[in-house]
């Protein structure tokens, strides 16, 4: 029963994911950085995000047997980022996500996925917004 | 205007896997991105937007200066294809941005940048 949930027409809209801390470690960030051709020296690239907020809380989706998403069949369709500022290398921030909506209609799903990302004071630093396409 | 134009190579792609931790087969296993109807490996969506995003952080004269990004990932980019990602500021904190290929075709579209001063 459980592994038809996900392709239901409900699908898992709504369903909280736990927060998951992450630390910003300033090497992985140099090296985020370098892969998109930019200068370590210019700090955190803003769309490390993917990585921060974004990738610390997707693998939840990902694994979640109810949401039964075939990762393989994924495209990632769209991405917003907001930022109210930037981390720093080296800073622990929390991220928790969210399924916003779930939907299937001919043959495919769409997945809208958001994030919001905290600092340890509880202030927000960026909120993200996917929409995952999953092709049957 | 902020521009730069990148030729995408399997190794940069790869190279963007293993620093995003983002390894789905389809960017990384020509065969395996076969079997679900692709050409071969693709790039990362994520790979194109943060290269959107140096522009948009140069543009905006700073990234700390960067408040959003939308972009949607409308086309397929393939090892080997040129994309020439281009940013200018549009007035009001917000930025024009553009992404063609070699074809000129968009491969990003609907793109939204917004900067703080």
């Amino acid at each position: 029963m459980s592994s038809e949930v996900g392709a239901g027409a409900a699908g898992v809209a709504g369903r909280t994911y736990p927060p998951v801390n992450f630390q910003i470690e300033p090497e992985r960030a140099a090296a985020f950085a370098r892969a998109i051709g930019a200068d370590p020296k210019d700090g955190v690239p803003p769309t490390f995000a993917a990585v921060y907020s974004l990738g610390a809380t997707a693998p939840q989706l990902f694994g979640d047997p109810d949401a039964a998403v075939d990762f393989a069949r994924l495209l990632h369709a769209d991405q917003e980022f907001t930022w109210a500022r930037h981390p720093r290398p080296g800073e622990t921030v929390t991220s928790q996500g969210r399924v916003a909506s779930d939907v299937s209609r001919r043959g495919m799903r769409f997945v809208t996925f958001e994030t919001e990302t905290t600092d340890p004071t509880g202030q927000p630093v960026c909120r993200s917004k996917a929409l995952f396409v999953i092709r049957s | 205007m902020s521009e730069r134009t990148i030729t995408f190579t399997k190794e940069q792609i790869v190279a963007y896997a293993e620093a995003s931790g983002d390894h789905n087969p389809i960017h990384l296993d020509d065969d395996f991105a076969r079997t679900v109807g692709l050409p071969g490996i693709i790039a990362h969506g994520m790979l194109q937007m943060g290269l959107m995003a140096m522009v948009a952080a140069e543009a905006a004269g700073g990234p700390d200066r960067l408040r959003r990004l939308y972009c949607r990932f409308a086309g397929m980019v393939v090892p080997g294809d040129t994309v020439t990602f281009m940013a200018k500021p549009a007035g009001e904190g917000k930025l024009e941005l553009r992404a063609v290929n070699q074809r000129e075709e968009p491969v990003l579209t609907k793109s939204v940048g917004e900067y703080s001063s």
